[in-house]
């Protein structure tokens, strides 16, 4: 297992969104889907995920509920707001043309 | 922080701190959710209840700081939103240049009125007397118990007040006189100011800027003359010098050392333009009148008015004891600032009610304005909503454009403001009480952003609650047929129009009741030939005028000279000029009436004159004769009486009869009438006529302490103003020491006696005339609005057969509706409201007819020439164009 690498700002921003795209999630669910979908690779340290989601509730982003959880505690759940989804896409487009040009000039064989 | 501010910020500060400790509540729920899951995580991976918990907390750090970091991001978001929401604003307010300043100048005008008069209330009824504890300074009066009138106390009365009184740290007197002449610098010069007893200063507060003020028994009779002195007279007549301390003065023949400067913002006398205030000496008189003092004093800790009042009835009614033909019996305590300030309330009140009114109106118009805008930019709204700005944020962007409205607005307001003041204080300047104290001030200025914030919030919720975070499509379908929200916003613009109307009807109708009121009190008789006369009032100083011999002997050459002069026609003096200059009252007995000697009876007003002021007045003669120089002889003792006297206590038959002046007495002479005259106002053109006695000037051996004080008549059959010259060299060939003032004619005696209801109309059919141009410029914009709305409509109607004209008189007729509806409105409300104004009325009922009709008449002419535009192009629409559009 490599050893978890360092996310910058805009990216973590990027991959929380993406991953209440796929459902409504409470915080500490969220950090934990995004360690499953990435097998251990992308983690958020506690400390910058609650400031990230709040910060992306304020761009209006995401917005917030509280809700009953299965084993009938009360917690805030995040979910993706119409802006927040024009958003993640614009972002995911920038992402994959960053990184398709990365690549390509990574792969670039050695003369 | 004053009471009334607390009301605007103590609702808003505690919704946002209950708010803020919600907010902080879910944040910290929500974080130890997350310790919690975690450290069941932990627990499952194997690690013991504690350690499992300690790692968790470790992971997360420091909670608080969490916290803080959370609540950080929510601080600059707002920040950040905000600033864009004021660029935003800023841009869309120059994209229409036209609405932004027909918008601004509306709002600046209702604003800076508003300011204008605040300062005046603000400085006036608000503020406190500029002396220390100034809520402590009270005046003591006397009254009669059967006469009900509040007046001055006599030396007697001041002097046991003085020695007696248990609920004043201390009292003082002070005795207002028409001026002091000054001589030995110069010419000779009236200076304003009051003898004073030597409490004065101390009831008053202030210390000297230099030197000192009066020390206790300064005030007896035999001790030396001292002075106090203004700031301006130090610097005008003493030259700025320390020196002065020390030095005599001349006032009216007698040295008076100088002891003591007040410092320049010092104020106190009519107008606050006292500058001298000599000491005066006082030892117990051997009557009770004259009533000249008016007593201040300055209440003990704890002492209420009524304690007071208590306590100075008691030493009134001791006095009463002493001199036992008085009839005074009563004493009253009224605090000082009332005594200032009370007779101005009910104006100055009134003109900030209609002074509110117009920035209404103003409201309003820029509500109907910023509606109309709002449905334009429906397009643009619906694409920002679809773009995910909530509702919340667009109304939170619509109302920072309309603060920014308001700040602009405000901010043109506050600088005319400044002008209005500036124009108040110099056309007040005889009529509103403090006027040196009115100026734009931090009390003023938190009144104008309040107004400007308010007016912000009234006129941004109209269109803000028809924001819909609607759905591009919708509004693009509807965008067509010239967009709208339809009936409902229709409705909301015709109801603000209806408000316009109904205030702009109350604030005509304030004006027409008050303009209505100065023309009948202009056109009021005085009872005499007011053109071609000129008067001025001339004092004699005491020390060279003691007796009375003097005194006559120089009025007597006087009149003399001035009746040989060419171009006079007639001269004469007399102490009390009308229409509101009496001097003094007194009471009298009628013979064959019973009496009770220390009961008074009844106040006529009486005046010393001398033979010729009937023919120079123009006063007409009822029956008997007017005064001959034979009834100053000795021996004699006549009098002449006024129409009003002459029926109320004679039956109209009074010549012959015998009268007591004075005190009732059965010792003192009696005195028999020769003539009645017509009635004469001296108390103002709009009192009722008081009954009135005349006496010659001078009899043998009498001259009492004020008739060397007089007013001279000279009636001219050209220009009054021509004989000034001479008149006033008249005078100081007799002596030149003596000076003139108050130089006059009497048609501008006349005119000042009203300037302070003409002020107040003239200011309040000001603000009626501003709120007619608002509500005529709002009608206007919501009719032509309506016309653009409903051309569709209107193409319909003319391409199935109607009649232009039809169109024209539907326009025409749905504006006068609303007119009519507003009008309405508004003479109920005046019909409920404007008896409050009746003390401001003379010769009007506050509910006259004529009046009414007038102000709504005119209102609907208004209405309808103001939408007679909107109404010819709804005429002239092409069916063809019109149906086109769809």
């Amino acid at each position: 297992m490599s050893k978890p690498s360092d996310l910058v700002q805009g990216t973590l921003d990027m991959l929380l969104l993406k991953i209440l795209a796929l459902e409504p999630l409470n915080g500490f669910a969220v950090s934990e889907r995004l360690k499953q979908i990435s097998g251990d690779v992308l983690q958020v340290s506690d400390g910058s995920l609650y400031p990230a989601l709040h910060k992306l509730e304020q761009e209006g982003w995401i917005s917030a509920e509280w809700k009953t959880t299965d084993n009938n505690r009360r917690a805030k759940f995040y979910s993706l707001t119409r802006l927040g989804r024009r958003h993640l896409e614009k972002e995911s487009e920038n992402w994959s043309r960053l990184s398709t040009a990365i690549s390509r000039v990574v792969k670039l064989k050695e003369a | 922080m004053r009471p009334e501010h607390w009301i605007y910020t103590v609702p808003l500060r505690l919704r946002s701190l209950f708010r803020r400790h919600q907010a902080d509540q879910e944040l910290d729920q929500e974080l130890r959710y997350h310790i919690e899951e975690k450290t069941a995580q932990n627990i499952a991976k194997g690690m013991s209840p504690q350690e499992a918990r300690r790692a968790a907390l470790l992971e997360m750090g420091g909670i608080e700081k969490r916290k803080e970091e959370c609540r950080d991001t929510r601080k600059v978001n707002w920040l950040r939103d905000l600033l864009q929401d004021l660029r935003y604003g800023l841009r869309m307010l120059r994209k229409s240049p036209g609405f932004t300043a027909v918008a601004v100048l509306t709002l600046a005008l209702g604003i800076g009125a508003n300011t204008a008069i605040f300062s005046v209330v603000n400085a006036v009824l608000l503020k406190p007397l500029p002396y220390p504890g100034a809520n402590r300074v009270v005046m003591v009066f006397l009254h009669d118990s059967s006469l009900q009138v509040r007046g001055n106390l006599g030396g007697a009365d001041f002097l046991a007040l003085e020695e007696q009184q248990q609920s004043f740290e201390s009292v003082a007197a002070y005795s207002s006189s028409d001026g002091f002449t000054l001589t030995g610098d110069g010419e000779p010069e009236e200076i304003p100011g009051g003898k004073v007893t030597a409490h004065f200063f101390a009831v008053l507060g202030v210390k000297p800027m230099l030197g000192r003020t009066f020390s206790l028994g300064e005030d007896r009779v035999g001790q030396p003359l001292t002075v106090v002195v203004s700031y301006k007279f130090w610097r005008e007549h003493l030259r700025s010098a320390p020196q002065a301390i020390g030095r005599s003065i001349t006032i009216n023949q007698e040295n008076f050392v100088v002891i003591g400067v007040m410092p320049a913002t010092f104020r106190f006398g009519d107008q606050s333009t006292d500058q001298l205030w000599p000491i005066m000496q006082m030892q117990t008189p051997h009557q009770r009148p004259p009533y000249f003092l008016a007593v201040f004093g300055r209440l003990k800790p704890g002492v209420s008015l009524a304690m007071a009042s208590t306590d100075a009835t008691r030493i009134a009614q001791s006095v009463t004891r002493q001199y036992p033909l008085s009839a005074v019996a009563n004493a009253t305590v009224v605090p000082m600032k009332e005594i200032v300030v009370g007779n101005s309330r009910v104006s100055l009140l009134t003109l900030l009610g209609a002074v509110g009114l117009v920035l209404l109106i103003a409201v309003v118009n820029v509500a109907n304005l910023q509606m109309s805008r709002a449905t334009a930019r429906q397009k643009e709204i619906a694409i920002r909503s679809a773009l995910g700005a909530g509702r919340l944020r667009l109304v939170r962007q619509l109302l920072t454009e309309s603060f920014l409205l308001g700040a602009i607005g405000g901010a043109l307001g506050l600088a005319l403001a400044y002008e209005g003041v500036r124009a108040i204080t110099i056309l007040g300047a005889e009529i509103i009480p403090r006027i040196d104290e009115v100026a734009v001030d931090s009390h003023v200025l938190a009144f104008t952003v309040a107004a400007a914030l308010l007016s912000s919030i009234l006129f941004g919720l109209a269109p803000a609650s028809r924001v819909r975070a609607s759905r591009l499509d919708e509004s693009l379908k509807e965008s067509g047929r010239g967009g709208g929200e339809g009936s409902r916003s229709r409705v909301l613009h015709n109801a603000l129009v209806v408000v316009e109307f109904s205030l702009a009807t109350v604030l005509l109708i304030g004006a027409g009741l008050l303009i209505g009121s100065l023309a009948r009190l202009e056109a009021v008789s005085p009872g005499f030939q007011p053109e071609h006369i000129l008067t001025m009032q001339v004092a004699l100083p005491p020390v060279h005028y003691m007796q009375a011999n003097l005194t006559t002997a120089f009025y007597r050459q006087l009149l003399e000279k001035i009746q040989a002069m060419p171009g006079v026609q007639s001269a004469a003096v007399g102490m009390s000029l009308p229409p509101n200059l009496l001097e003094i009252e007194n009471p009298f007995h009628v013979e064959g009436q019973s009496y009770l000697p220390g009961k008074s009876t009844t106040l006529a007003e009486e005046i010393p004159i001398s033979e010729g002021y009937f023919r120079t007045l123009g006063v007409p003669l009822i029956a008997g004769r007017f005064f001959t120089n034979e009834d100053s002889a000795p021996g004699h003792h006549s009098l002449v009486i006024n129409q009003t006297m002459a029926d109320r206590y004679f039956g109209g038959d009074a010549v012959g009869k015998r009268v007591q002046t004075g005190d009732a007495d059965p010792k003192s002479t009696w005195e028999t009438i020769v003539g009645v005259v017509g009635n004469v106002k001296y108390e103002g053109l709009n009192e009722k006529d008081q009954p009135t006695m005349y006496v010659p000037y001078y009899s043998d051996g009498w001259a009492p302490w004020f008739v060397r004080s007089m007013f001279v008549i000279v009636r001219t059959p050209a220009d009054p103003r021509n004989i000034t010259a001479s008149v006033r060299s008249a005078i100081s060939s007799l002596d030149s020491t003596v000076p003139l003032a108050r130089i006059r004619t009497m048609d501008e005696l006349l005119s000042e006696s009203v300037t302070s209801p003409r002020f107040a109309t003239i200011l309040l059919g000001g603000f009626a005339a501003l709120a007619l141009v608002l509500g005529a410029i709002g009608i206007y914009g919501v009719m032509s609005y309506a016309v653009a709305q409903r051309t569709h409509e209107i193409g319909v109607r003319l391409a199935l057969g109607a009649q232009r004209s039809n169109v024209l008189r539907m326009v025409l007729g749905s504006g006068a509706k609303l007119a009519f509806v507003g009008i309405a409105i508004g003479i109920g409300a005046s019909l409920a409201f404007t008896r409050f104004l009746s003390t401001l009325l003379f010769g009007v009922s506050p509910t006259d007819p004529l009046i009414f009709s007038g102000v709504a008449i005119v209102l609907t002419l208004v209405a309808l020439l103001a939408c007679y535009i909107p109404a010819r192009r709804a005429m002239r629409v092409d069916p063809m164009v019109a149906l086109r559009y769809e």
